[in-house]
C-alpha cells in the first residue's frame, strides 16, 4: 500500500491551470502595467491594484507615514466624509482593503459584477480626493497606536521589527511598516495628504483584474477610473547598504516562549538564481513537514512546534529570513542546530530526492493559487510587484522543472553562510549548558490580530507556513 | 441624504446569485457524500467532517478529540510517521484539519488528478491509524506547547476560556477545545484508541467535495476508496441539559501581557440548530446592524460620535449542536474606563429594544449578509466549508441553500425582538485590564 501511496508522485504533469496560460494585457498608458483574466463563473470582479507608495518612502522621523495613510483611504474622499464613504462601500458589500508593504500600498477590492462601476467611482474618488478628516484622522492614530503597543507584548512581533532594524541599517526597510508610537503621534494630516499627492499616482501602477467582466468592459472603466489620477513620478527608492548584521541581538522580554528571528542576505528577483534560491530555501526551510530545519528541530529535537524560512525580494534588497519560537531554556541550543542545518546544506546541498520532491510541491500546487478570482488577482498582483512579465505565468512551472542538482548546490553555498546569519532573539535565554530535552515547546509566527476577543475552532495538527504567494 | 442617493440606497437590492448546484448521495457504508462542482481550475479541495468533536471528550481528559486530530497525522501501518502530509506535499497538495465542540474536519486541496491519491489516505487513516505509545506521548507534548501558544501565551485567548468556562454552567461548551492542560496531560495510547473506534467511523462521516469534478466521477471514486471500510458501532453522543441560568456572570481579568484593555460580553442564545424559525436569521441580522462593520451602531455611536471607545462590534455565532452565542466587544479611547464604556454599550443596544432599525441601516445589514453568500462561490473551500459546517451540525443543503432568502424576510420588528430577547441571566462580561502602572 506505501507503494501505491508513492507512485504517483512522480507522474506529476507541471501543468499550468487554462486561466493562467490566458492572461492579456490592456493598455493604461505607458507607466502602467494591467494583467486581465476573465471568468464568469460566479458574479464576482477582483482588483489587485499596487501604488508606489510603501513605507520605504517614510521620510525620516515619519515612519508608518505609508501605512496610515493607507490606512485613511476608507474615511472619508471628495464630498463624503468617513462615514458617508463606508456606508457607500456597504450598501453595495463592496470589499475594499488597502495595505501598505514595503515597496508598495496594495488595494484589494472585490466586487458584486454589478457593482463594479460603484466601486470603481468610490477607489477614484479615494485616490483623487481623500479628506484626512480631524476626526478620522485622531481616530484611527488612536487604532494604530493601541495595535503597536499590544505587539510590544508579543515577541514574534517585537523579533520581526528588530530584526528589520539590525539587517537593514540605515535603509528605510528598517523601520516598521507600522512606525513607531511616537512617529504615529506626529504624522499629520498634511503629511499624509502630501504623501498621498506624491505616491498615490498612475505611474508605476500595476493593476491585475479576474472575474465576471469582459476585456472591452475592464479596458474601458480602468480608463475612466484612472484618467484623473494623477501622472506625477515618485522619487526613486534609495539604494541599500551593506545588508545583515551578523551575530546574537536579545531583546530581553519575560516570556515563556522566545521567538528568534535570523536571517541572510538573499537573492534578488532578477537574478538567474532567483529560482534555484527558492527551490533551496524551500528545501531548506519553506516546505512544511518535509523541510530539513522541521526535520531536525520539531521532529528529531521537538525543539518547536514550528519553524520555516522564506525568500523575499523587495525592489532594493533581498532577505532569506526564518523564524523559530521555543521555550526560554531551549533557545540558544535551537539557533546552534539552525546554524548547524544552514552549514550543512551549504556543504552538501540538497539530495536528488529532495530536489525531485521539491519541485513536484513546487509545481503541483502553482494551480491552486488560480482556483479563484480573488486569489488569481492577489497572485498576479504579487508577479506584478516582483516585475515579471505577463508571460512568466505561463513559463514558470518549465523554469522549476529545468533547475538542476548543481545549480542547487551552488546556490546554496551563496545564499546559506551561517557565519553572516543575523539572528535576533525576543525572550531571555535561560540556559546554561543546553542539554537537549525531549520537550518540544514553541509557536508558529502569527500576525497579530487588532484587540478583539476571540474564541475560534482550535486548527492545525500540522503547521504550515502562513500563505505565501507563489514564486 | 438626497432623495436620489435614498432610493439609490433603497434600491441596492439583497440580490443573491442562484445557488450552486449540490449533489448529495450516501454510500451503502453510511458515509454521506457532497459534490459542488467547479471548474474554474484543475483543483479540488476533499473535506471530511467527523461527528465528533470536543464535546465527546471523556470525563476529565478534556482535549482529547483535537489530540485526535493531531493523531490523524501520525502514520498508519502502510503510511508511518509523518507520510501523510508528506506525500501531499510531493503531490503538489496542501492539507490541514481543525476542531471545534461539534466537529472534526480534515481537509485537502490538491490537482484534480491527484484526489483518488488524497481519497486513498483518508481511508488509510480512517482505519489504519497506529496508536503506538511513543507517538501518544510526543504529539501530547505537542498539543501542550500548542496550548501554550494559542491560549496561555494570549490574554484575550485567555478571557474568552475563562467566559466559556462560565457561560456554560455544565454543559462541555465551556470545556476548552484544546482542553484543560491538565487533562490534557493524561492522555494515553487506551483512551485514544477507543475515541479511534467508536468515532471515527464512515457511517460517522460527511465527504464533501468541491472542484472540478462531476457527481458521476466522485461516486465512483468514493465507492471505490471509502466504499470497502465498513460502518462501525458508534458511541451515541450524550444529551447535555443546558439549565437555565439565574444570574449574570461577571469577572475582571488583569494580565501584564494585556496592553490595551478589553471589555466583552457573551450571551448564551439559540442556534440555527435550536432556533424556531426565522430567530437564529433575526440573531444574526441583529448582530449585524449592531456591530458587523464600520457603519453599525456600535461603531458608529462610541467609536465615532462619543468617542469612547477605538473599536467596537457584535457578532453572531449559530452554527452549533446545542447553544449558539452572541458577542459584543469594545475597546476604550486612551483614558476611558470600561466602567464607564460598558454603560455605553448597554444603552446602544437598549435603543434596539425600544425602537427597531432604521430601515436603511436594516437593509444594509441585509445586503452585506447575502452579499457574503455569493463571494464565498469564488473559494471551493469556502463552499465546502459552508455546507459541511451545516449538515454536520444536523442542518440540510437546502436549509444552506434557503438562508439569503431567510435573511431578506427578517422584518425590522424581529430585529427588535431579537435585541430584546438578550438576558444578562444569560450572559457572561468581562473586563480585561492591563497591570496598573504598564
Amino acid at each position: 500500500m506505501r507503494r501505491a501511496f508513492a507512485a504517483l508522485a512522480f507522474a506529476l504533469a507541471a501543468a499550468v491551470p487554462a486561466r493562467a496560460a490566458d492572461i492579456k494585457n490592456i493598455d493604461l498608458g505607458k507607466k502602467a502595467e494591467v494583467w486581465f483574466a476573465e471568468d464568469h463563473t460566479v458574479p464576482i470582479i477582483a482588483f489587485n491594484i499596487s501604488l508606489p507608495a510603501g513605507s520605504a518612502y517614510d521620510p525620516a522621523g515619519k515612519g508608518g507615514l505609508a501605512a496610515f495613510t493607507a490606512a485613511m483611504i476608507d474615511e472619508g474622499a471628495g464630498g463624503m466624509d468617513s462615514r458617508a464613504f463606508h456606508e457607500a462601500l456597504a450598501n453595495r458589500a463592496i470589499q475594499f482593503r488597502a495595505n501598505a508593504e514595503r515597496d508598495y500600498l496594495v488595494i484589494s477590492v472585490v466586487t458584486l459584477s454589478e457593482n463594479a462601476p460603484e466601486a470603481m467611482r468610490l477607489l477614484q474618488l479615494a485616490l483623487t480626493h481623500p479628506r484626512f478628516d480631524a476626526e478620522a484622522v485622531t481616530r484611527v492614530r488612536a487604532q494604530i497606536i493601541q495595535s503597536i503597543q499590544q505587539s510590544q507584548a508579543e515577541p514574534p512581533r517585537v523579533a520581526g521589527r528588530a530584526f528589520a532594524r539590525e539587517f537593514f541599517g540605515a535603509h528605510a526597510y528598517a523601520h516598521p511598516v507600522t512606525g513607531e508610537i511616537d512617529t504615529i503621534a506626529h504624522i499629520s494630516a498634511e503629511d499624509m495628504r502630501g504623501f498621498a499627492r506624491g505616491h498615490w499616482v498612475k505611474s508605476g501602477i500595476k493593476i491585475a483584474v479576474t472575474g465576471d467582466i469582459s476585456q472591452a468592459a475592464t479596458a474601458k472603466l480602468l480608463a475612466s477610473t484612472f484618467l484623473p489620477v494623477s501622472g506625477a513620478t515618485p522619487p526613486a527608492l534609495p539604494e541599500v547598504g551593506k545588508l545583515g548584521a551578523p551575530g546574537v541581538h536579545v531583546i530581553a522580554m519575560p516570556v515563556p516562549q522566545p521567538t528568534a528571528v535570523f536571517g541572510l542576505p538573499g537573492i534578488m528577483r532578477a537574478d538567474p538564481d532567483f529560482i534555484p534560491g527558492y527551490v533551496a530555501n524551500y528545501i531548506v526551510g519553506g516546505g512544511g513537514f518535509s523541510s530539513r530545519l522541521t526535520q531536525e528541530i520539531r521532529v528529531k529535537r521537538g525543539l518547536t512546534y514550528g519553524i520555516s524560512t522564506s525568500l523575499n525580494s523587495l525592489r532594493k534588497a533581498s532577505v532569506m529570513q526564518g523564524s523559530v519560537a521555543t521555550r526560554a531554556d531551549a533557545v540558544r541550543q535551537t539557533v546552534q542546530v539552525v546554524k548547524d542545518t544552514l552549514a550543512d546544506f551549504a556543504a552538501n546541498g540538497p539530495t536528488p530526492q529532495e530536489l525531485e520532491d521539491a519541485k513536484t510541491y513546487l509545481t503541483g500546487s502553482f494551480p491552486l493559487a488560480f482556483a479563484s478570482n480573488g486569489g488569481t488577482a492577489s497572485q498576479l498582483g504579487a508577479f506584478q510587484r516582483q516585475n515579471l512579465d505577463i508571460g512568466y505565468v505561463a513559463r514558470r512551472n518549465a523554469m522549476i522543472q529545468a533547475v538542476t542538482l548543481d545549480q542547487v548546490k551552488r546556490v546554496a553555498k551563496r545564499l546559506f553562510d551561517p557565519a553572516r546569519l543575523t539572528v535576533v532573539i525576543a525572550g531571555t535565554p535561560t540556559e546554561g549548558g543546553a542539554r537537549p530535552r525531549p520537550t518540544p515547546p514553541g509557536a508558529p509566527v502569527a500576525q497579530a490580530p487588532p484587540p478583539k476577543p476571540v474564541d475560534k475552532p482550535v486548527a492545525g495538527a500540522v503547521t504550515a507556513p502562513k500563505t505565501v504567494k507563489k514564486p | 441624504m438626497s432623495a436620489a442617493l435614498l432610493a439609490c440606497a433603497l434600491a441596492a437590492p439583497a440580490i443573491a446569485a442562484a445557488p450552486p448546484q449540490v449533489f448529495q448521495f450516501a454510500l451503502q457504508n453510511g458515509m454521506q457524500v457532497l459534490v459542488i462542482p467547479d471548474h474554474r481550475a484543475p483543483v479540488v479541495t476533499q473535506m471530511l467532517w467527523f461527528k465528533v468533536g470536543a464535546v465527546d471528550d471523556p470525563p476529565g481528559i478534556s482535549g482529547l478529540a483535537h489530540f485526535f486530530e493531531h493523531m490523524m497525522f501520525r502514520g498508519t501501518k502502510a503510511l508511518p510517521g509523518d507520510g501523510f502530509a508528506q506525500t501531499i506535499a510531493k503531490n503538489g497538495g496542501e492539507n490541514n484539519a481543525f476542531t471545534t465542540h461539534d466537529y472534526t474536519a480534515f481537509y485537502e486541496q490538491i490537482a484534480k488528478d491527484r484526489l483518488p491519491l488524497a481519497m486513498s489516505l483518508e481511508a488509510d487513516r480512517l482505519v489504519n491509524l497506529d496508536l503506538s505509545d511513543g507517538n501518544v506521548s510526543t504529539e501530547r507534548d505537542v498539543v501542550l506547547e500548542e496550548r501554550r501558544m494559542r491560549v496561555d501565551n494570549d490574554p484575550q485567548s485567555l478571557m474568552s476560556e475563562q467566559m466559556e468556562a462560565a457561560l456554560h454552567l455544565s454543559h462541555p461548551y465551556g470545556r476548552p477545545v484544546i482542553g484543560w492542560a491538565e487533562e490534557v496531560r493524561r492522555i494515553d495510547r487506551v483512551p485514544a484508541q477507543d475515541f479511534y473506534d467508536h468515532h471515527y467511523a464512515p457511517n460517522n462521516a460527511i465527504l464533501v467535495i468541491a472542484g472540478d469534478v462531476t457527481p458521476a466521477d466522485i461516486r465512483t471514486l468514493a465507492q471505490a476508496q471509502y466504499g470497502k471500510v465498513a460502518a462501525r458501532t458508534l458511541q451515541p453522543r450524550a444529551e447535555f441539559a443546558e439549565p437555565p441560568r439565574l444570574a449574570e456572570t461577571r469577572m475582571t481579568i488583569v494580565r501584564p501581557d494585556a496592553r490595551v484593555p478589553v471589555l466583552a460580553r457573551n450571551y448564551r442564545v439559540p442556534s440555527y440548530a435550536q432556533a424556531s424559525q426565522g430567530q437564529a436569521e433575526a440573531l444574526e441580522t441583529y448582530a449585524q446592524v449592531l456591530g458587523g462593520d464600520q457603519t453599525s451602531a456600535l461603531y458608529r455611536i462610541l467609536v465615532e460620535q462619543k468617542k469612547l471607545a477605538t473599536d467596537a462590534g457584535a457578532s453572531y455565532d449559530g452554527y452549533a449542536r446545542d447553544a449558539g452565542e452572541f458577542s459584543v466587544y469594545a475597546v476604550p479611547r486612551p483614558g476611558v474606563s470600561l466602567d464607564l464604556l460598558e454603560r455605553a454599550v448597554d444603552q446602544v443596544m437598549a435603543g434596539f429594544v425600544a425602537a427597531p432599525p432604521r430601515a436603511p441601516d436594516l437593509l444594509r445589514a441585509k445586503t452585506g449578509l447575502v452579499a457574503a453568500v455569493t463571494y464565498r462561490r469564488d473559494s471551493q473551500y469556502q463552499m465546502a466549508s459552508a455546507y459541511g459546517q451545516a449538515l454536520v451540525i444536523g442542518l440540510t443543503v437546502d436549509d444552506v441553500n434557503a438562508w439569503p432568502g431567510r435573511i431578506r424576510a427578517v422584518s425590522a420588528d424581529a430585529v427588535r425582538k431579537a435585541a430584546a430577547s438578550l438576558s444578562r441571566n444569560e450572559a457572561v462580561t468581562a473586563y480585561l485590564l492591563p497591570e496598573p502602572g504598564k
